[in-house]
């Protein structure tokens, strides 16, 4: 019972961490067609700015954590305002972006490390203390990801759902001809989604580095697993997202435990491959339709 | 290159420090300054990014005070030493061989100075040898020695500064039994659990860990191969405290990923010795994990001694560079330029990329020098060109670098040096994870 307590805790921190990371990739994905390999340091970015806002601002951890979505955030719009709308609609799009964005990556990445060093800083947006279930020890940090995440995405859920906003997000993702017709704005609706994935890899970059340290490259891991989450769920269903990302921190965690350490993430690219040719579309995405 | 430092300031500083070597230096000087002089390139290929940073920035800001130090006393025979850095970004054979070869061509170094860097071991021996300049790291790696074994002639300028990993198994073993026979550890089990990363270095410990267990009287209850870097330790964890080892052997290296440990471990620790190999030496190490870290031992075979020689380089470095600087890895490219200095000036010189002919007398010079520095003693093993080590290969701690066993007591300073004699500082004291 202790052994499936504590895998659980591990799979479940694990799942939190990769759906924050895979939800926002998968919607620029989804809605862009844009593979976006800036995606990890949108997360790099987000740790970063929550830790100069305690480190060098003074601000309180709850502002710092805002803040740190803010930077997220911004980024994510830079990318878009600055090169992705140059590119979207054009020949090779789909390939040619995945380039761009990989640039945007080094190069923010030399930033960072031109501004902080190399050093291993550790994230202060962190809460101390512990409980127990039973004989298992768990600290309260890994409860506020899993609560942090849960409620990140069911408002992400809430905006795509509820909302003019997530209307127009869905409805651009659908198509963008028909979009266009019913009076969406769709550059705006680009932007826009692309600050929510920003601000959702801030949060992703926070909680990681709270279990973890800073570092420039520090993005590069979890941008790999959110990869493997939106193969294996789909592209277009963000509760899918969230299962998939959850059952797989479990599963991650539970091949860690019985098999190794080491099998874990052998074991991820393994289902991307098995996915890839089997159920191409994931379990829980549309079928592309492509018209001629 | 101009110096902050006066050539009386440095002689009252380095007094003090005893720096091996300064004044002998010094001295072969005397007709000569060092803004006279064409300058010597010394090339330092180092990991200054990715992650294993720490270090590599310690390994440049090492050589950083000592070829300002030795500039101060003129150089190489009048010749100022100019550094120039490539980061190897914590990645592996190809990165380091394109950057060592760039210090080569590009910027005609006469000698690649590093600690150690992600690759094989067998990258910075082939430059050197094609090259013909001398290579100097504390890639602490048998393969190393294999290498130079295989071939002497030519790789006459490679020179490993300290000994190679596989000491680290008996001597932790042997620290243990230590330990127990004087009644300080009275292990609750028999069991030993080993952690290790993929690298060789990582794997080749662990794996003659894993060998001479038994004739220490442990078995080994689990062996755990990780992914790294790593940050979440759960399943490594839960299956220590489903089956509770006497000690804990982590021989992957990584400062942060131990300090992760340490944290993840101490929400519920078991009753367990914990030997971290080298990461724990770090600065960064004390700073991610806190008061986590206190009651951690760690060993290397090249850190900075806590005597008077080690003090005065901590206090010179720590002056230079900040308290949250890492004396126990900038220390080694610290004395390994020291150890080339000097063995450049007896040679009568440097030679240029290419120029083998006046590089092999500076090998010469080093295949016969014996050198104390703050890291301890070096003395050349002919055949391998690489360090003696002391207690393992020498009873004589002045003829060999000493495997150092140091305990973090306290977590604002570095850990006290608990073994070998005679460089003992602190006693070793049981961890309060254990007491309680």
């Amino acid at each position: 019972m202790d052994i499936f307590l504590q895998v659980m805790v591990t799979g479940l921190t694990l799942g939190a961490l990769y759906a924050l990371a895979a939800t926002g990739l998968a919607l620029v994905w989804g809605t862009l067609g844009m593979f976006n390999m800036a995606h990890g340091i949108f997360m790099t970015v987000g740790a970063y700015g929550a830790f100069v806002a305690v480190d060098m601002f003074g601000f309180p951890r709850p502002f710092a954590f805002v803040f740190g979505l803010a930077a997220g955030g911004i980024i994510g719009a830079a990318t878009y305002l600055f090169v992705a709308r140059f590119m979207i609609g054009r020949r090779n799009f789909e390939t040619n972006i995945i380039v761009a964005t990989a640039g945007i990556a080094i190069l923010a990445q030399d930033i960072i490390l031109k501004i902080f060093g190399a050093y291993p800083f550790s994230q202060p947006v962190v809460i101390d203390g512990k409980f127990s279930i039973g004989d298992v020890i768990v600290p309260t940090q890994r409860v506020l990801i899993l609560v942090g995440a849960a409620l990140l995405l069911l408002g992400v859920n809430i905006l795509l759902t509820r909302t003019k906003l997530g209307r127009a997000i869905r409805a651009t993702a659908m198509s963008i001809d028909a979009a266009r017709l019913m009076g969406v704005r769709t550059s705006r609706t680009y932007l826009q989604v692309i600050v929510i994935a920003g601000v959702l890899a801030g949060a992703a970059g926070i909680m990681v580095s709270s279990l973890s340290t800073l570092s420039p490259q520090m993005g590069g891991n979890p941008m790999l697993m959110a990869f493997v989450v939106c193969v294996v769920a789909g592209l277009g269903h963000i509760g899918g997202t969230g299962l998939a990302a959850i059952g797989l921190g479990i599963l991650e965690a539970t091949i860690q435990y019985f098999l190794g350490v080491q099998y874990g993430f052998p074991v991820m690219l393994l289902l991307v491959i098995l996915f890839l040719i089997w159920r191409p579309n994931g379990l829980f995405g549309k079928q592309l339709v492509v018209r001629l | 290159m101009k110096s902050s430092m006066t050539r009386r300031g440095f002689f009252g500083r380095t007094a003090a420090a005893g720096v091996g070597g300064a004044a002998l230096l010094a001295s072969m000087n005397s007709q000569a300054s060092a803004a006279d002089g064409e300058p010597i390139i010394v090339g330092c290929p180092s990991p200054l990014t990715g992650i294993v940073a720490a270090d590599g920035i310690e390994f440049r800001r090492g050589l950083e005070l000592a070829a300002e130090e030795i500039n101060t006393i003129g150089g190489i025979l009048g010749r100022p030493i100019q550094l120039e850095f490539v980061d190897t970004e914590s990645k592996g054979d190809d990165v380091v061989s394109q950057a060592a070869q760039r210090l080569v061509d590009r910027n005609n170094a006469s000698a690649l100075i590093t600690g150690y860097n992600l690759e094989t071991g067998t990258v910075l021996p082939e430059i050197s040898a094609d090259a013909g300049v001398i290579c100097m790291h504390a890639q602490t790696q048998v393969t190393h020695e294999e290498v130079i074994k295989s071939d002497p002639d030519r790789y006459w300028g490679s020179f490993m500064i300290d000994p190679p990993e596989t000491f680290y198994a008996d001597g932790l073993l042997e620290f243990i039994k230590e330990l127990e026979t004087k009644g300080k550890f009275d292990r609750p089990n028999d069991k030993l659990a080993i952690i290790t990363g993929p690298g060789n270095y990582s794997v080749n410990i662990a794996d003659t860990l894993n060998e001479k267990a038994k004739e220490y009287g442990f078995e080994v209850s689990l062996f755990e191969t990780v992914k790294v870097p790593i940050s979440e330790w759960g399943p490594t964890l839960s299956k220590l405290r489903a089956d509770p080892p006497a000690v804990i052997a982590m021989t992957h290296y990584f400062p942060q990923d131990q300090a992760q440990f340490m944290l993840q471990f101490m929400d519920d620790p078991t009753d367990s010795l914990v030997y971290m190999q080298y990461g724990a030496s770090l600065a960064a190490f004390r700073d991610v994990a806190g008061d986590a870290s206190e009651g951690v031992l760690y060993a290397t075979v090249i850190g900075a001694l806590q005597d008077e020689i080690g003090i005065a380089f901590r206090e010179a470095y720590a002056a230079k560079f900040g308290a949250d600087a890492s004396p126990n890895s900038g220390g080694q490219t610290y004395q390994a330029l020291y150890m080339y200095a000097i063995a450049a000036s007896l040679a009568g010189g440097v030679g240029a990329a290419y120029e083998e002919e006046q590089n092999r007398k500076v090998a010469e010079r080093l295949r016969g020098l014996i050198f104390r520095g703050p890291m301890g003693t070096y003395r050349c093993v002919q055949e391998t060109q690489s360090a003696y080590a002391y207690p393992a290969q020498t009873n004589d701690p002045s003829l060999g670098m000493p495997h150092i066993f140091s305990q973090i007591q306290s977590k604002a300073e570095d850990g006290k040096l608990v073994a070998p004699w005679p460089y003992i500082v602190a006693d070793f004291q049981l961890p309060n994870w254990m007491k309680s």
